[in-house]
């Protein structure tokens, strides 16, 4: 995926057009309106209710910023953020692994029965999730996991290994079978393979599932409003829920709540967008 | 592909099915064990507990009957016919940036249309429900600066909606007949970064030649869209519109955080995946839920199937 397009074709596309004022225009509409939530969520974030009832919809002066509203913020929201980091975090780590061995299973031989095992994973991906909630939640409550982060982190490893594994296969039937045959005359188990073929070939293919992994987990609100009980294990989906539904609102303080909960994915994309665009339209011309 | 092996050397290798062991445990007991389960208790009466009571295809008679389940696919049927509409925004989008000049540009609107993304899609979805509320949201307070309050209630007059009145704020998630257009206009101008980021991704595979034929024979911008941009992103269109529909089936979290377990006033938003939701944890008729999520997966099976036999997407 190479970012520029070749001079010779971008004049081309816009050889009768002198200028890109227009399309300049429409786009920088379209995304300010996109935008436009994330700047009231901002602007209103430092804002008490009686200064947003004055100036609903311009930034204050800064003098008048109310950080207490941040100050609630992070006291309310950063609990909830460590739970949801060690749900997503170790979702998406053993997601990745159980996913590499499963893949490499699939992608090395044709095993005897590997062929059935694989249908069965990918029926998977046609089943509608809702239709197992209800069971699923009897499950859990069979394995004493009701009210854990134990039952959070497993639902989002078994709900990733499917695409995951399906997306890596392909990736993995692709590396060159010289290297594995190489690497097998220098005595390298299965294990090695994985480590030094597999893992240094497919590199940036497992960033962006991993981002996708990570993504699903963290976005996650449903399973964890119906497994968790225990305001201490919260995750940040059901504690902004649970503050949606008080009945005052004190809007700078709910918009810095929404702020803080943001932060973490914030952090992490200012140092991932490229390998996170790349990936995404890579991932997108593979079909 | 991978590569064959003979039975003996499989035989050898049985350490690989350790490889296999831990996704064949994980998805049987969070997936297909749940699936068997729902099916098994379909034909029960069942809050969840210990106790059922087996009785044969009466929930799947009263899933039938049920006037709320049919509802709920209609404004499925709905949702779904807007959610295609909604995808014109992307592809204009992302033909625009395609069609930039500088490399610098293209690159820097990339990055600004994933922006929205980074944010949680919970914290925006909250965000457009804060802009709903009718005295402090700023979608009211919006209509009233610009005067589109007024054309709306002028409109209403011609039409007879009955539901934007002079000086009374718009109750957007309160009026039941504005609920499904609520559920419609939140998100606008519905710029999805993975879509726009896709037709970008086939857009860059349209070869120079193209474009020098097409202005050899004096096309227009739009006959350029129309016989050269778009048909070699047809295929993305396709994949976003099977993925689109898939999810808006299944989803229910934008119904439930929009308006709550009961979809609203009058039910007005419900969705299949809702009332699955509303029946097992609010009346806790497990037993029904499960024919309802039965009803579900196959009306999705069926959609699938149509589509793989008649949608090609051509790779």
């Amino acid at each position: 995926m190479s970012e520029s397009s070749s001079p010779a074709k971008l004049d081309a596309v816009t050889a009768k057009r002198p200028s890109d004022l227009g399309k300049h225009l429409v786009l920088l509409l379209l995304l300010g309106i996109s935008l436009f939530p994330f700047y009231m969520m901002i602007q209103i974030s430092l804002k008490d209710n009686s200064l947003f009832f004055a100036n609903p919809w311009l930034p204050n002066a800064p003098d008048t910023w109310k950080w207490g509203n941040y100050l609630y913020a992070m006291r309310l929201i950063l609990p909830y953020v460590a739970n949801t980091v060690v749900v997503s975090v170790t979702a998406t780590a053993g997601c990745l692994a159980i996913s590499i061995f499963g893949a490499y299973f699939f992608a090395r031989y044709k095993m005897p029965f590997g062929g059935f095992l694989w249908a069965a994973f990918l029926l998977l991906m046609l089943m509608p999730g809702v239709a197992n909630i209800v069971p699923l939640f009897a499950v859990l409550k069979g394995l004493g996991l009701l009210n854990t982060l134990w039952a959070l982190i497993l639902l989002g490893v078994s709900g990733g290994i499917v695409f995951t594994m399906y997306v890596l296969r392909n990736f993995i039937e692709d590396i060159p079978k010289d290297l594995f045959e190489a690497a097998e005359i220098d005595g390298a188990s299965h294990f090695h393979q994985i480590r030094n073929v597999v893992i240094p070939m497919s590199g940036s293919i497992i960033g962006t599932l991993a981002i996708l992994t990570f993504l699903n987990t963290w976005n996650d609100f449903l399973m964890p409003l119906i497994v968790l009980r225990d305001p201490q294990l919260f995750t940040i989906g059901v504690g902004l829920i649970y503050l949606d539904g008080e009945y005052v609102k004190p809007w700078g303080q709910i918009m810095a709540a929404f702020f803080v909960a943001s932060l973490p994915l914030i952090i992490i994309f200012m140092f991932m967008m490229k390998l996170f665009i790349r990936g995404l339209s890579a991932g997108a011309v593979k079909g | 592909m991978s590569t064959p092996i003979s039975s003996r050397k499989a035989l050898h290798e049985w350490k690989l099915y350790l490889f296999i062991v831990p996704a064949i445990i994980l998805v049987g007991v969070f997936c297909y064990f749940p699936a068997a389960s729902a099916i098994y208790h379909s034909f029960f009466r069942w809050s969840g507990g210990t106790t059922k009571e087996f009785i044969g295809l009466q929930n799947f008679r009263d899933a039938l009957g049920d006037r709320i389940f049919w509802y709920s696919f209609w404004v499925i049927a709905i949702l779904v016919v807007s959610n295609v509409i909604k995808l014109v925004p992307s592809i204009l989008m992302a033909v625009l940036i395609h069609r930039l000049k500088s490399d610098r540009w293209q690159y820097l609107y990339r990055v600004g249309v994933v922006l929205p993304m980074i944010v949680p899609g919970l914290v925006t979805l909250f965000i457009w429900k804060f802009f709903f509320d009718p005295t402090q949201g700023a979608l009211n307070g919006f209509l009233d600066a610009t005067g589109l309050k007024a054309m709306l209630v002028w409109l209403d007059g011609m039409m007879g909606w009955d539901v934007f009145h002079e000086g009374i704020p718009i109750a957007w998630l309160g009026e039941p007949d504005l609920i499904i257009p609520s559920l419609i206009i939140w998100g606008f101008p519905w710029i999805g970064a993975v879509g726009v980021l896709i037709y970008l991704a086939g857009l860059q595979s349209i070869g120079t030649e193209v474009y020098e034929a097409a202005e050899l024979d004096g096309a227009s911008s739009w006959q350029k869209f129309r016989f050269v941009e778009f048909p070699l992103i047809m295929t993305q269109v396709r994949l976003s519109l099977v993925m689109l529909i898939i999810a808006t089936l299944q989803g229910f979290g934008l119904q439930f955080l929009l308006l709550g377990q009961d979809g609203g006033p009058g039910g007005r938003g419900m969705v299949p995946g809702l009332w699955m939701f509303n029946r097992a944890f609010l009346a806790g008729e497990f037993g029904y839920a499960c024919a309802l999520g039965i009803f579900l997966f196959v009306f999705i099976l069926g959609l699938t199937w149509i589509n793989n036999r008649y949608v090609r997407v051509e790779k």
